[in-house]
Formats: structure tokens, sequence, C-alpha cells
């Protein structure tokens, strides 16, 4: 039976092209970017060439806006702790939907007594102005960093972050944007010197068919940020150790590709989505769509759909699909891969989050038709074996 | 023999390491599970990690290895609700529960079962030291001691829900601990020196008169001084909770009496520990609550009082005893009468039956009498 890969929102296969780039990369000598010879001369160029090829594809001005980091989560750290660092006396805010390593990162700012404040996202994917705006406003202490995602990642729930982007900056207040699930599937705000542009934003390659270990983190090099890492002065100062030079060509053609396909391929992938969920709620109408009411919601990004079956154990069906031959998740799930609901949940479900049984699709560049009508033929077949969910049927 | 997809219960001990590894050699499709019943990690904060269990992670490179699929499934909301919140309240009203029993007869087999059906599987598989032998006559199968006399588990799994019993694989029934940590070398499972777990898996330093001082409110009678008295009524001095004494227990009474003295029984209600001398302990009848019956194809007393010849069993590794066991309609319990009086008989604790080696059923112990 041959496996259907319907987890790209937790990582991606690599891409042949990135691979190759790599791998020639790699096996043409040592890369040192801070050496004093031949070898470092060559791979500080490299470096420059990955920084460039993603400043062009994302319309930077300037190659000192990318930093590279050693993963999404990196990167998010650096920001909110970078942010909070330099301003201890601020507050930060962050919202409701934020990946764990900008709630976690927050939450222990908080621990050590930096005021933090968490908005509410509604399902649509506004983020409530009664909370942001008083925040922004601030009086004598406006917050030092406000994060947001652009697209949940469990969800798919798009954040609609105009208003704020708007409102921050006539408080000069830095935005930073958690892009990780965003690039390439919908229109992400950039730093790209606009007053209301987001001053950070994260991206992560192995979401994009690149290397895993190596994240990006777009910034407007005037917010300021301190280190969080201490070391040596590479990336800026921002991000000590030696760099990674196959990792960063890679991420960069990453995001170069996922550039040039992005109008496609939101389309494409969305029609997909919609294929899916119509079969799969079709076939078992126990199953209940998570997010906005509507399938084909312009607050849903293209690739991402969760559904959910009631009165199940939370963890029981990404273990089902798998044994089908399908590769999905419960959403976020911590090492073990035992799953509770994750604060993102159960900030728009509240207490009903912990009845529901989660399953995620997550769609990519690889996933085809072919790919979702045997998704929804074997889902179908193993959920039929499910006392809980027949019942619904009947 | 019939390929089955069979679920294994691994709990990152060798015991289950060794089931799924056997299972996989017999060509059966195997699937690995561990089930995540309590959190040790005190955080609530954004470091609380009881993700990285040193069980779970034994489990998964065992299954990894073996190249079976794992899963971990989160039981802790209904492990706390079936296990510990019994647990506490059993401590709190001067009783010694066996939480295992709680967990096999409720949280572990009954959820794997649901789940397992939910993948499909045929079977369940643990690593329990029993065995489940088919009836000759076709009523359904027998639950039997484990052939290892040292490691038997059957005092453990008299709950088990009937329905069951069919669809449990015991793997490990016919075998030795030392045959199974042999088989477990001999295939090199990360598994196969780990120490025995002989503790209560939520209170890992066996401390448990701390946990239940975290869990019970903090002027629970339990944990408020009371007296300590002989069984003749004579005051002997004073302890700082009954919640950390069990029937039988020598220590932490305080020394200097003429002879040993024992907790002979506890009665909450006045918070008094009554102690006495080792003949103080013996109890020659008993009565058992909560019954639950595994051999319905035989005469059972569980519904008329002529008295039944049974073994039975009033603690973990303590051996069945001849008794004389009968239904007593008005209470709704057994009452059994020992052959020769037994000692330390704790209200709380199990009292399985069985015939030979077959477990019949079994009960709690709600009293016991001289």
């Amino acid at each position: 039976m041959a496996r259907i890969y319907l987890d790209h929102a937790a990582t991606s296969p690599m891409d042949p092209d990135i691979l190759d780039l790599m791998t020639q990369t790699l096996r043409e000598g040592a890369l040192n970017p801070s050496s004093p010879h031949a070898e470092g001369r060559r791979a500080r160029l490299l470096l420059r060439e990955a920084r460039e090829g993603i400043g062009q594809a994302l319309g930077l001005a300037d190659v000192r806006q990318v930093v590279f980091t050693r993963g999404g989560t990196e990167a998010n750290h650096l920001v909110v702790w970078g942010r909070a660092s330099r301003m201890p006396s601020s507050p930060l805010a962050f919202s409701s939907l934020e990946h764990s390593s900008v709630r976690a990162a927050m939450e222990a700012r908080g621990l050590q007594g930096q005021t933090v404040h968490e908005i509410p996202v509604a399902m649509d994917g506004t983020l409530d102005p009664a909370r942001w705006k008083p925040l922004l406003a601030g009086g004598s202490a406006p917050p030092a960093l406000v994060s947001v995602q652009a697209v949940n990642s469990e969800t798919g729930i798009v954040l609609q972050l105009e208003d704020l982007l708007e409102g921050a900056s006539e408080c000069h207040v830095p935005v930073h944007v958690d892009a990780v699930q965003a690039l390439g599937r919908i229109p992400v705000p950039l730093p790209q010197g606009r007053p209301s542009d987001p001053a950070y934003v994260t991206l992560s390659s192995h979401k994009l068919g690149g290397p895993s270990g190596i994240g990006v983190l777009l910034r407007n090099p005037d917010t300021p940020l301190e280190p969080a890492l201490f070391g040596g002065g590479q990336e800026y100062g921002l991000r000590p150790g030696t760099e990674d030079i196959a990792g960063a060509l890679g991420a960069a053609l990453a995001v170069r590709k996922a550039m040039a396909g992005a109008h496609t391929e939101g389309p494409r992938l969305a029609q997909l989505r919609n294929r899916l969920a119509e079969g799969l709620l079709r076939a078992v109408p126990a199953l209940r769509l998570i997010g906005p009411d509507e399938v084909t919601s312009g607050s849903r990004a293209p690739h991402i759909l969760m559904l959910a079956a009631p009165g199940l154990p939370r963890d029981l069906l990404p273990g089902v699909l798998d044994l089908e031959g399908i590769a999905v998740s419960a959403g976020s799930a911590c090492r073990s891969g035992a799953a509770s609901p994750s604060p993102a949940i159960l900030s728009l479900y509240g207490e009903e989050a912990r009845h529901l049984a989660p399953l995620r699709f997550s769609l990519g560049t690889m996933t085809t038709e072919h790919d979702i009508d045997e998704a929804i033929l074997r889902t179908t077949r193993a959920l039929a074996r499910i006392p809980a969910l027949q019942g619904a049927l009947a | 023999m019939k390929s089955e997809r069979i679920l294994v219960a691994m709990s990152g001990g060798v015991d289950s390491s060794v089931v799924a590894s056997l299972l996989v050699e017999e060509g059966h499709e195997v699937i690995g599970v561990t089930m995540k019943t309590f959190c040790y990690d005190e955080n609530q904060g954004p470091t609380r990690t009881c993700c990285g269990l040193d069980g779970i992670m034994d489990a998964r490179s065992v299954a990894d290895r073996l190249g079976i699929p794992h899963y971990v499934f989160d039981v802790e909301e209904e492990f706390t609700r079936d296990v510990i919140d019994d647990f506490v309240s059993e401590y709190s009203e001067g009783r010694t529960p066996n939480p295992c029993v709680r967990c096999n007869s409720n949280t572990k087999l009954r959820d794997l079962m649901a789940r397992g059906e939910a993948m499909g599987c045929d079977a369940i598989a643990t690593g329990h030291y029993v065995r489940r032998v088919e009836d000759p006559a076709g009523r359904g199968p027998h639950l039997l001691r484990g052939a290892d006399a040292n490691k038997d588990q059957a005092y453990f799994l008299w709950g088990i829900p009937l329905d069951l019993l069919p669809k449990l694989r015991f793997p490990l029934g016919d075998l030795t601990k030392p045959e199974v940590r042999e088989i477990a070398r001999a295939r090199g499972l990360v598994t196969a020196e780990k120490p025995e777990s002989q503790e209560i898996c939520f209170v890992p330093t066996g401390d448990y008169r701390s946990f239940l001082s975290k869990r019970l409110a903090p002027r629970h009678p339990a944990l408020t001084p009371g007296p300590i008295v002989t069984v003749t009524g004579e005051v002997m001095g004073e302890h700082q909770g009954y919640a950390g004494f069990t029937v039988g227990q020598r220590r932490g009474l305080g020394g200097g009496f003429p002879k040993p003295l024992y907790v002979v029984r506890i009665e909450p209600a006045t918070r008094t520990v009554v102690v006495g001398t080792q003949d103080d302990l013996l109890a020659s009848t008993m009565k058992v609550r909560g019954l639950h019956w595994l051999a319905t194809d035989l005469p059972l007393p569980a519904s008329d009082a002529s008295a039944m010849h049974v073994d039975v069993q009033i603690r973990h590794r303590a051996g069945g005893v001849p008794a004389e066991a009968f239904w007593d309609q008005e209470t709704g319990t057994v009452s059994v009468r020992f052959a020769t009086p037994q000692p330390a008989v704790t209200p709380g604790q199990s009292a399985v039956f069985f015939k030979d080696n077959r477990v019949l059923g079994g009960g709690r112990i709600s009293s016991a009498d001289r």
C-alpha cells in the first residue's frame, strides 16, 4: 500500500533540486565564512548569495534584513527574547493561536516578571481589537513586541493582521509575524520598508521543501534586538556560531521556489483541500470542521484542513490513519506523540476541545488529486471501524 | 498459527518489550502503544515536560528497533479519575488500596481495547505473568497464575472485564523472569537490564504520604494528628495523620514498647490508629465487597449461602490460603472463613479467589474479624 503524506505542516520531504544544490555545496570543501583564506572567502560569497536570493525573492531592500537561524523556533525565540531583553520593563503581547515557541518564550518572560498579554483570536482570524487597541496606546509603556502568526499551524486559520499592523505602526510598536505556515500559500506582510510592515518575520525552510534545522528571521534593521545566544559576531551579532552554508543556500532556494509558484500553488492546494473536506464530511457525517464555518472561507489557509470527531480519545485518529498508510497528525504534538488539546484549540473551543479528537490534514507541493481521493477512501474505511462514529452515521 | 493484528501495551520495561519482540517473531502484525497515565512534572508553566517520560522513550526505541508502529495514548484524565482519585479516597478513609488492580480493571485494558478496535486489532497483549487457557468445553477462557511463582501477577487481574478476556494475550505466562531477561539480552533490547519497578507508578519515590498530602485538603482528618491506642484501650502516643499507616505496619509508631507493636486497624471517625501485638493482627474471617467473577462456568459464592472451598489471596506475593467463602445476601458481600487465622488482613486490599491456579474472581476486603 503506497503511503500518502498529508502532514506538510509538520515538515515536507526535500525538494530534489535543493538536495542537489546542498550536496554539491557540501562536497566542494570547507565552509567557514569567518576564515581568512580562499575557502573562507568562497563560503562568505555563498552565504551572501543565499541572503541575496531570499532578499530578491521577497522584495527586501537590504541583505542585512535576512538573518539565518537554526530553525523557526530559534528565530521566534530570538525575536521574543531579544525584544523582551531589550525592553525588560515594557509589556509583551502575543495571539492566542501562537506556536509553542512563541507562547512558551512569552510565558517564560512572564515568570520572570515581565507583563505578558494574550490577545484572543476569533474563528475568522480576527484579533480582538478591544484587547490590542488599548494595549498599543499603552500610555507610558507601549509593548516591546506584539507577536502574531500569519497562519495557525493546527487549524489553518488565517489571522487578519492588517488592522493590527496599521495600528502598531501609528504607535511605533514592532510587530513580529510568524509566517512559517504561510509563505508561498497566502500573501504575507514582509518588512519591505512601509510604515505598516512588520518589523520581524519568521520563515522555516523545511516547510517549503528545504532542509530542516535552518530558519530565517527577516527584520527591519532599525528595530534593534538583543541576541539570545552569545559567542562570535555571526549573523550581525544576532546568531553566533559557524554558519550553515549549505542550509542557507537550501533555504534560499526553497524560498525562491515558494515565491515563484505562489500564485498558482495557493489556488491548486485550496481546490484539493475542498475536495478532501467535501469527500470526508459527506462520507463520515460525524466529523466536524474545525476553524471557520465554511470549508472555502477566506480565513482558512489553502493547505491545512482540521477535522474532529467528537467523543473519541484525542490521540486516537492519527494512529488509525497511519495504519491505513496515511500520514497526518493531531495538530501540535509534543515529543512523546501524546496529544493534549493545545492552548490554541482550547482558546477557540474552550472545554469542548477536550472531547474533540482532531485530525489535521496538511497538503504540499507534491500532493496530487489521486492522493486526495485515496485518502478519502482509506479514511472512510478506517473510521467505519469506530462504533462511536458509526452510530452517528445511522 | 493465524497471524493477528495485536496491540501490545508497552510500558518501556523489559517484560512488555519481550512481548512485542516475541509476537513479531511469531509473524503477527504488532502495534505498540504506551499509555501516558501520569505526569511526574509538577511544573504547570512552559517547562512542563511530561511527554519526555523515560518509559515512553524506552518503549518507543524498542518499537522502532522492531520496526513496528508505536503510539502514545494520553489517558491522564481517565487514570486520574479511575485510579488516583480512588487511591486518595481509600487512604483518606483508612484503607489500603491496590491501584494496579484498579488500573487493570478500568483504565488500561478497557481503554486499550476500545482503541485497539478502532485500529482494527484482533487482540491485546500485555507483559503480565499470567496465563490464559481455553476452556476444554468451550465456555470461555480461564485466567491462571503465571508459571513463575515469584512473578505471578494474577492477584492484580481479577477485575478484568469479562468480555475482554477472550481478546487478551499474555505471552509471558509460561516463562520465568530470568528467561524473559535472557530473551531480551539475546535480542539486544535496550530494556534488557532495566530494573524492576516495584513502587506504585504515580508515586515513584514510594513516599505516598507526601503524595496524599498534595491531593487532600490541608486539614483533612487523614493528615491530622490522632491517638495511637492499643487494642485494650491504652493510649500509647500520637501520630501525625493516619494516611501514613497501613494494617500490619510496624514502622512509624515510635519505639520503646515491651513487645513489638503493629497497626491492627485504623478508625477514621476518631482518627485512631489501633496497635497490638503480632497475635492481635490475626483474623479468622473477613468480608469482601465489590465482587467480580471471571469463572462464570463454576458454581460461585455469588448467589447462595452454601460454603465453597477456595484458596484466597489477600495481598501481592502472599500466595493463596485455604478458606471457605459464602455469599451473604443481606450485605451483598462474600464472607470468608480462613482455615487458619491470617495476619494483617487489610481493608481496601484485594481478596482474590482461586481454585488451584485458576482465578475465580475477587473483590475488596471491607473488614476483618478475629
